[in-house]
């Protein structure tokens, strides 16, 4: 993984990233972590439909997975933020994720003596600055990046490493199901955004997705491609949780596209998938793509006695 | 080694940054590390998203300006041929061979956003020739030599909505190509249908400059202006003209999904007199053009992996293109009608049925025709960028209306591209 030249990776930035990431203190009341929507134990996301904030605020979209977003030329579901600093330093002032100020989370940051201390080792100065925060979380982050999993296993030359069945979902996942035409390289995701016609949640407003950012009617109702690593895990999907499983997110692309077709992308058609067909597109995806890598799969939340005091 | 192959469908994302997909073109599939039913129902059939694919001008929609041209990747080319052993019979006589069916090569990509070609030439072939004579004959062979495609397409001139191509293409005034037919011994028999005094092939790629156009509400069109004379001159001062339209009821391009209804017609002309002037590339002010016009109407019904075609087509030459009956108009009708499924993982099985039939004029009865085709084809394996198709194909044919002359055909060939 490439860091960006005024952020390279130490193994102290990653790890007070590390401790940043996990710690509930960024929240205005602290309840909230980046951990609390974007779980390891959930894909590195939560267990939805939409993410839930601070006084369990709801908010309108899933939490987009933060394994592997190192790879994302953009961030957000909507692509607003160019970076993983960038976006680190949003959902702080998010009224309904953190609710917390730049400025208020920088003073709590700045009392807590071992952060303060951490910061001083890792940047070589002081005060702590919002940027360094952003830059130590994005450092942490990038280290969550899958390299092996049964899919990279069969590319590296592992017959055994899918299943037959793996196999014909890989052939279906790169031909009939044209899942590769924006899942594609070792991000699974061409990072661009596509209306898929996915429906409002019930009761809750149309969501514009990249048309906030760019204003370009083009992009009305389009979300960027999630990576497809882990999906399995991160149930329910779309960037509302709309669709319960795997298997409902295959029927949609299918059917080729969601309900609401006024935007729809060119790239959404009916596919004439066989059930057989979308069993085993469902079977690749849910085990060929899993991570092994152990900070990936494995991470574990830091220690409560091992926060900064 | 196929594994490699298969997989480097995500993998080749890793290595070209931005992808790009094909047609019947394996190039294209090279180029993207997609397989090939990602724009084919099958081998050959285009499927919706290579159909958009080649409306976008060999880009994939939406991705334009983000693709690697050809100079950014390996020279996409492509070749095909099929081979395989041919039974024909008929009520006097039973011959059998094996054949090789020519060879195309093929080359497109893009070469600049909104910018991309495509070109086909398929080189002469001495041999095997229908009448070849022997190892000196360079009369008669078996394939000529011809750019048989080389055209460029400025696409999204108006988002979507306006494309040129210009150069040497295939019309989009025909919904059933017969250049991406599964069918290899039985031809769209009313397109090659006429007066013997009209040259004009209704499949024939043509020159000149051709404008398409999509509509998100499902219309599409398609406007040319043609010398329609092949790949040759125009033989007359006059340019032949085209307009095709449909709609597409549902989501699709009524290719593998959505249900479409079009209309399509062509008008042109033709000389009777042949020793009028000839220009510096050969072309010929004509003498005596006389107009002819075809009209027709398509529908293609889709369900699953099922999808039913049919095309009815009206032709007329002028009278004086008409040796029969000089004092009236030639006119037929004919039609066609294929019914196709797609089988199996990833569509390796096609198996499909098609009747052709055209009704001549009066006193041209020994012209009509009369055909039933069916085809079975499984694609061997699932190799990305290469198609090898097992393919058994069946025709009878009936031509005139008393006591007509049948003939049979057997195909039993290997397809394959690469």
């Amino acid at each position: 993984m490439i860091a960006p030249p005024d952020n390279p990776q130490t193994s102290a930035k990653i790890l007070l990233g590390k401790k940043l990431y996990f710690d509930t203190r960024l929240s205005a009341d602290n309840s909230v972590s980046c951990a609390t929507c974007h779980d390891p134990a959930l894909g590195w996301s939560d267990a939805g439909p939409t993410s839930k904030g601070i006084k369990s605020q709801l908010g309108g979209r899933r939490a987009p997975p933060v394994s592997n977003a190192a790879y994302a030329p953009l961030q957000f579901w909507d692509g607003r933020a160019p970076s993983l600093e960038e976006q680190a330093k949003g959902p702080i002032v998010n009224p309904i994720e953190m609710g917390n100020t730049h400025q208020v989370m920088i003073n709590t940051l700045s009392g807590i003596k071992g952060y303060e201390d951490e910061f001083k080792t890792v940047f070589g100065s002081s005060p702590i600055t919002l940027d360094q925060v952003a830059q130590a979380i994005a450092a942490y982050e990038r280290t969550v990046v899958t390299t092996d999993s049964p899919f990279d296993r069969y590319v590296r030359g592992d017959q055994t490493a899918l299943t037959c069945v793996e196999k014909k979902g890989l052939e279906i996942f790169n031909g009939k199901g044209h899942c590769t035409a924006c899942h594609w390289g070792g991000y699974f995701s061409d990072g661009r955004f596509h209306n898929l016609g996915v429906a409002p949640a019930p009761g809750a407003n149309p969501d514009e997705g990249r048309y906030a950012v760019t204003k370009n009617p083009a992009d009305m109702g389009a979300f960027k491609t999630p990576t497809v690593r882990d999906a399995a895990k991160r149930a329910p999907f779309m960037h509302n949780g709309t669709e319960k499983d795997l298997m409902a997110v295959i029927r949609l692309y299918d059917r080729g596209g969601g309900p609401d077709g006024s935007n729809l992308d060119p790239l959404m058609v009916p596919l004439g998938l066989s059930q057989k067909e979308m069993t085993a597109l469902e079977a690749f995806m849910k085990r060929a793509t899993v991570s092994l890598n152990p900070g990936v799969a494995d991470e574990k939340p830091v220690p409560a006695s091992e926060f900064p005091e | 080694m196929k594994k490699i192959i298969v997989v480097s469908v995500v993998l080749a994302g890793l290595l070209l940054t931005l992808p790009e997909t094909g047609s019947a073109i394996p190039a294209f599939a090279r180029k993207y590390g997609f397989n090939c039913n990602m724009c084919h129902t099958a081998f050959t059939r285009l499927n919706d998203f290579g159909q958009r694919f080649r409306q976008h001008g060999y880009q994939i929609p939406g991705q334009e300006g983000h693709e690697k041209n050809v100079f950014a990747t390996p020279f996409p080319l492509a070749v095909r041929t099929s081979m395989g052993l041919v039974v024909g019979g008929n009520d006097s006589t039973t011959t059998s061979s094996f054949n090789i069916n020519g060879l195309d090569v093929l080359a497109a990509g893009v070469l600049h956003k909104n910018i991309s070609f495509l070109m086909i030439y398929t080189p002469r072939l001495d041999e095997p020739a229908g009448d070849y004579t022997g190892a000196a004959d360079g009369a008669n062979p078996g394939q000529l030599g011809a750019l048989e495609a080389a055209n460029v397409v400025f696409s999204n001139l108006i988002p979507e909505k306006l494309n040129i191509r210009v150069g040497r293409f295939e019309p989009a005034y025909h919904p059933l190509s017969s250049k991406r037919t599964y069918y290899l011994a039985s031809p769209y028999e009313i397109y090659a249908y006429g007066s013997d005094g009209n040259r004009f092939g209704f499949d024939d790629n043509q020159l000149g400059i051709e404008a398409t156009g999509d509509f998100r509400a499902g219309f599409h069109y398609a406007a040319g202006v043609v010398n329609g004379n092949g790949a040759n001159p125009d033989n007359n001062k006059y340019k032949d003209l085209y307009l095709a339209m449909h709609q597409v009821f549902g989501r699709g391009e009524g290719q593998s999904a959505g249900q479409r209804v079009g209309v399509f017609g062509y008008y042109g002309w033709q000389p009777t007199v042949f020793d009028s002037l000839t220009g510096p590339m050969g072309e010929n002010e004509g003498g005596g053009n006389k107009p002819f016009y075809r009209l027709g109407g398509e529908v293609s019904l889709n369900w699953r992996t099922l999808n039913l075609r049919a095309l009815l087509m009206q032709g007329v030459d002028d009278q004086a293109l008409n040796p029969i009956d000089t004092a009236d108009d030639y006119e037929f009708t004919g039609g066609i009608i294929e019914l196709d499924w797609a089988g199996l993982y990833n569509n390796r099985l096609i198996a499909s049925a098609m009747v052709n039939w055209v009704n001549p004029p009066c006193g041209d009865d020994d012209k009509q025709v009369l055909a039933y085709s069916a085809v079975l084809r499984y694609n061997l394996g699932d190799w990305t960028a290469v198609n090898v198709a097992l393919h058994a194909e069946y025709l009878h044919r009936e031509v005139g209306q008393d006591n007509p002359f049948k003939d049979d055909i057997v195909a039993l060939m290997l397809d394959f591209a690469l």
